[in-house]
């Protein structure tokens, strides 16, 4: 193991175990002394309705309401097309839209208040089926070969639809924001959140007051795994117009139920597959993929983007078609989550390989294995996979932890008997970084060091800390360059007014591409070091050289520089009597390049995994005709306990990537990818049937055991 | 009842607010105990649970008037005992703390689990652990902090 | 603002239901999910003799305050109820929540509702005018509705003891190993002697807002040899298909109704 692998105790530690460290929900002022208001939103009763008055109770000394009519700037949440309302137009889209905030110094009176609100509205009809959603935010298309040649001269043709459901963030802290009116004009927003720029663009075009009237502060972050990457902006926004027109802090923390069904979760999908076959190769695919973006179309693109350029999978197949959109519903629009699209697709693709090596009559694991891209292979938008793909060696890896070929052999034959096994695998990547050219063109991270005269030294960056661990992670890098203890560098929560923007805490991007910049500016600090100075140095992103330019018009280039790589194993056992399926286990083997802190990264990738697991098995949630979600508790959408698995057996393989730190690539996300392709397979194996959604739960198995 | 009086880590408190108030709230809005971590309100999440004498118990389902004359333990408390050392220790060992907000309910359960089985199996951590809900850590190092703590603080529990 | 009552005897509890509005308070697990607004809570939780297990001779007396971990540590209560109680939610509900609020609460989940009612459990009912001790099956109506009284609280509950030395068979169905709501349940106890079914009795619990039972084919089971049962099985699991109702909630009622089946064949399998 290298040096900089070697785990340190984390910096957040002992603030979080002694119960010290201040989320949100637990300042009793602002740090001005100030008494803090509390913010309850007005939510649409209807999936999409016209708004014709909102009638207010008489509200009392000091408690008022804001809408849109309230807003000093625009009506947009800045995201990616800004079509989100801060609050709503004159129509709602989805249950659960927030048309106004009432605001006032006690809780519960505020909750009393707002349930005296009388809406009037005239409802409309509302789209609430994916498969008769017909407004498409994005329709994007690529491909290369020729797929209908191949197709014509193909020994056969495959076609099968994969369908997957939402998934819940669950993160433990729910979603927060406060926002403060300060002395000098200016409106000081802070909360729980990823990307503090992204809520300074949203608020800066809100407010109207340009850059420089707004700062943003991330608080103690109690997970965010996705969820909290574009909706901070909008709740940021509703506390910001609040506090504006009370010229008093307000604060909105949500609560269990409010935030599971009302903030966004990974888009259902639905993906059609077609393949076809020549001399027991797949020799062309052509796939639609369509994701539920419900009402607005927030990050839709880019999740779509990452979905679809997967599509293809890990697979050397050379002629692809994809076309993917992010389709319209009259439901709480989806965003980002851990993996960002690419969960859905590898599901379609992984479980479409298995059908068609169980219809050849061939073990799926030697014909994905025959299938497999390798170093020097075109990728799906004609790119280039630059560097080594040691899945053959990982899959050896996995086979050594789980006897993956011997269990899953034996399993692959009838079975009787009440409690029946199966052994499901996975093979895939997770592109490493923002895809395309957005880190190029948009971000252009900016990261700082400052030196104080003492020898400390703080990393200016404005990357969050949400428990995957950059407070350590880059001073970690930062000491190491500079020679100096661990101790002597730190990295605090970003404050805008403060720090540089190096980008968004999405993406998978954080270590290896801030890290990388953080690396570069610790060099040259130490450089023009200078004893008793204090001292400032600062470096911007730059594309590798190696890099063949993406063009998003036409999904062409390299959408991403490396590749995380991903084999995962799950065994299970079911009971045919009740559909329970027990894990007996869980087996991975991940490509994230050197770990920069060995226990930081184990622990991102058990957290991933069991993610996953949690998505392929028992995380169900839907919506009724009516658009609205029913599982809207953790006693209705049910997350993974400490008794649903055992260990999970999970081993890092190395391949270092030349431009991130010390050969770090990205890594938070890739964990979660594969599991549910590997448990369904696993399932499909012990009651013999095939399969083609996830999650994948009790009811399902009695259900396809009941079909005959 | 008059007043309601229990013992909050150690130190004799007198509530005199409502006796339904919960807990949780009581210990958070005033006593101030802030790593008493609301997750759920409902006994589904157990970022909220605290030792009410010597028993894990969620403190969003316990109305404050049921803890007369009891004992309260939160992390305020317990993190100045031997016990908290040892967990505290095997917890950074293994970086089992990632965003923290399950932690003071985990730690609690830990402590109740090693205060009545100071030699746990895996099993048995699991089961002890199994109403703290963790999305970070996929349980792996926490579990394995919790049994190292048990052979690391021999004697203590 | 101190608006509640913590007795410490139950006759002190029973003038206090008698004369004012309270919401009876046992372990609070269910009830401060939703705290009702303005609530005023008779605190049972201290009174010692709500807190003990008992053996008459002829029945095992649960106290009402007799929390679910203090039932899995004790060496009276029957296996079986044990075995249910220990599935109930996780460590932190389990040390809160007691027999008394399980079964006062009226929920058609309850887990050891469900086993009070496979055992012909009995609950004792006490106020201020006096006692009466019922059968549980008669105590509970349906989902949130039961026979409590105004001035009753629930003191005990009677397993008979008969049941109680029976071998058993559980399985709870949830939706995952631990914090978990039971979808379905099925508790049963027999007793065969030289081959011959003395006794049976299962529950189970699948929707319908209630706990099913049916002892009219119990009474048909009774008597009969095993090799009877074995030979006729189909037409008993037949007999049971056709009685029990399954309603949707959190999964669907057909879920529900092969589950039950299976378990309940597994169940008459399990006594040959």
């Amino acid at each position: 193991m290298k040096a900089i692998s070697q785990s340190i105790r984390k910096k957040d530690h002992d603030p979080k175990i002694e119960g010290r460290s201040r989320y949100l929900a637990d300042y009793n002022f602002t740090d001005s002394g100030k008494e803090i208001l509390c913010g309850k939103l007005l939510r649409s009763r209807y999936a999409k309705a016209k708004v014709l008055s909102v009638k207010l109770p008489e509200l009392p000394e000091g408690y008022l309401y804001v809408d849109r009519g309230d807003i000093p700037g625009d009506n947009n949440v800045n995201i990616v097309l800004d079509d989100t309302p801060v609050f709503a137009r004159e129509t709602v889209e989805y249950i659960g839209e927030p048309i106004g905030m009432l605001v006032g110094a006690d809780e519960k009176e505020v909750e009393r208040l707002l349930g005296e609100i009388e809406v009037e509205y005239e409802e409309l009809e509302p789209v609430t089926d994916l498969r008769k959603a017909d407004h498409a935010f994005f329709n994007y298309e690529f491909g290369h070969g020729d797929v209908e040649k191949a197709f014509a001269e193909a020994d056969k043709v495959y076609e099968e639809e994969f369908r997957t459901g939402y998934q819940e963030q669950a993160y433990l802290e729910v979603q927060g924001m406060m926002a403060e009116p300060e002395e000098d004009g200016k409106m000081y927003v802070h909360g729980s959140l990823q990307c503090p720029y992204y809520v300074h663009g949203a608020l800066a075009r809100a407010l109207g007051t340009g850059p420089d009237g707004i700062h943003i502060f991330q608080d103690v972050t109690g997970g965010g795994f996705g969820g909290k990457e574009d909706y901070p902006s909008i709740l940021g926004c509703q506390v910001a117009v609040a506090a504006h027109k009370a010229q008093a802090p307000v604060r909105c923390v949500f609560d269990r139920r409010e935030d599971m069904e009302f903030t966004p979760k990974r888009h259902p999908s639905i993906c059609k597959y077609k393949m076809a076959v020549k001399d027991g190769r797949v020799t062309a695919v052509d796939c639609d993929v369509i994701f539920d973006a419900g009402a607005y179309s927030t990050l839709s693109a880019v999740v779509l983007q990452r979905g679809i350029i997967a599509a293809p999978g890990v697979y050397d197949i050379p002629n692809v078609h994809v076309t993917g959109r992010a389709l319209k519903t009259n439901t709480v629009p989806c965003g980002a989550y851990r993996g960002f699209g690419a969960p859905q697709t590898f599901f379609a693709v992984e479980t479409m390989m298995n059908h068609i090596a169980q219809d050849m009559g061939e073990d799926t694991i030697r014909f994905k294995e025959k299938h497999l891209v390798k170093q020097g292979d075109k990728t799906s938008t004609n790119g280039k996979y630059h560097f080594p793909v040691p899945l053959p060696a990982m899959l050896d890896e996995v086979d050594g932890l789980a006897q993956l070929r011997k269990k899953h052999e034996e399993y692959s034959k009838p079975q009787t008997g009440r409690c029946r096994r199966g052994m499901g695998l996975s093979v895939y990547f997770h592109g490493a970084g923002f895809t395309g050219s957005g880190e190029r063109d948009i971000i252009k991270a900016t990261a700082k060091l400052h030196k104080y005269a003492d020898g400390t030294v703080e990393v200016l960056a404005s990357n969050a800390d949400i428990g995957q661990g950059v407070r350590t992670t880059f001073p970690k890098i930062v000491a190491h360059e500079l020679n100096l203890p661990v101790e002597k560098v730190y990295y605090n929560h970003p404050d805008t007014a403060r720090v540089p923007d190096s980008g968004p805490t999405v993406a998978s991007r954080s270590l290896m591409t801030v890290g990388e910049l953080l690396r570069r500016a610790a060099i040259k600090l130490r450089d023009i070091w200078v004893e008793g100075e204090e001292q400032e140095v600062e470096e911007h992103y730059k594309e590798p050289d190696f890099m063949i330019p993406f063009y998003l018009d036409r999904f062409e280039g390299d959408a991403y520089p490396t590749y995380a790589w991903g084999v995962n194993a799950v065994e299970v056992e079911v009971d045919t009597y009740t559909g329970l399926a027990k894990i007996l286990g869980a087996y991975a083997s991940f490509d994230v390049g050197t770990p920069v802190d060995y226990n930081i990264v184990m622990g991102q990738m058990d957290g991933g995994f069991l993610q996953g697991l949690g998505y392929a098995s028992i995380e169900k949630m839907d919506y009724d005709s009516k658009g609205r979600i029913r599982n809207n508790s953790f006693t209705d959408y049910l997350i993974p306990t400490a008794l649903d698995v055992p260990n999970l057996k999970v081993t890092l393989h190395v391949e270092e990537y030349p431009d991130g730190p010390y050969g770090a690539k990205g890594a938070g996300e890739l964990p979660l990818v594969g599991a549910a392709p590997a448990y369904v397979e696993a399932i499909e194996q012990a009651i013999g049937r095939k399969l083609n959604h996830a999650p994948f739960n009790a009811e399902d198995v009695i259900a396809a055991l009941e079909e005959k | 009842m008059d007043v309601i009086t229990f013992t909050l880590n150690g130190k004799e408190v007198v509530y005199d607010g409502s006796a339904a108030d919960r807990l949780l709230e009581v210990l958070r809005d005033t006593y101030d105990m802030k790593s008493v971590k609301c997750g759920c309100k409902e006994g589904e999440c157990g970022a909220c649970a605290v030792l009410l004498d010597g028993l894990l118990v969620n403190s969003c389902c316990v109305a404050v008037g049921a803890v007369d004359g009891s004992k309260v333990m939160t992390v305020e408390g317990f993190r100045e005992t031997p016990q908290f050392a040892v967990l505290s220790a095997a917890f950074a060992d293994l970086s089992a703390v990632q965003c923290g907000f399950c932690i003071p309910g985990m730690v609690l359960a830990a402590q109740a689990v090693l205060s009545q089985n100071p030699h746990p199996t895996e099993d048995e951590v699991r089961e002890g652990l199994s109403g703290n809900l963790c999305r970070c850590t996929g349980y792996n190092a926490i579990i394995n902090a919790v049994l190292n703590a048990s052979k690391e603080g021999e004697g203590l529990w | 603002m101190v608006n509640g009552y913590a007795p410490k005897t139950l006759q002190e509890a029973l003038e206090i239901r008698a004369h004012e509005k309270v919401i009876p308070y046992a372990g609070g697990t269910d009830l401060m999910v939703q705290n009702p607004k303005n609530a005023i809570y008779l605190f049972l939780n201290k009174i010692d003799e709500l807190k003990e297990i008992k053996d008459d001779g002829e029945y095992i007396r649960i106290g009402a305050g007799v929390t679910f971990t203090q039932a899995i540590a004790s060496d009276l209560v029957p296996q079986l109820m044990k075995e249910a109680v220990s599935r109930i939610a996780a460590p932190a509900i389990r040390n809160a929540g007691t027999f008394g609020g399980n079964l006062g609460n009226s929920s058609d989940k309850a887990d050891s509702v469900l086993v009070e009612f496979a055992m012909d459990g009995c609950v004792r009912l006490v106020s201020v005018n006096g006692e009466r001790v019922i059968p549980v099956e008669e105590f509970f109506i349906k989902r949130r509705e039961n026979n409590l009284r105004d001035d009753e609280l629930i003191a005990e509950i009677l397993l008979p003891k008969a049941k109680c030395s029976m071998p058993y068979y559980y399985k709870k169905v949830g939706g995952r190993n631990a914090l978990a709501i039971s979808r379905i349940a099925f508790a049963g106890t027999y007793l065969v002697k030289d081959g011959v079914i003395e006794d049976i009795s299962a529950a189970v619990i699948g929707g319908a807002a209630k706990f099913q039972r049916f002892k009219d084919i119990e009474k048909m089971l009774i008597g009969k040899t095993v090799g009877e049962l074995k030979a006729n099985i189909d037409e008993y699991v037949k007999l049971y298909s056709e009685k029990y109702i399954f309603t949707r909630g959190r999964v669907s009622a057909e879920y529900r109704r092969t589950v039950c089946m299976n378990l309940t064949k597994d169940f008459l399998n399990t006594i040959i």
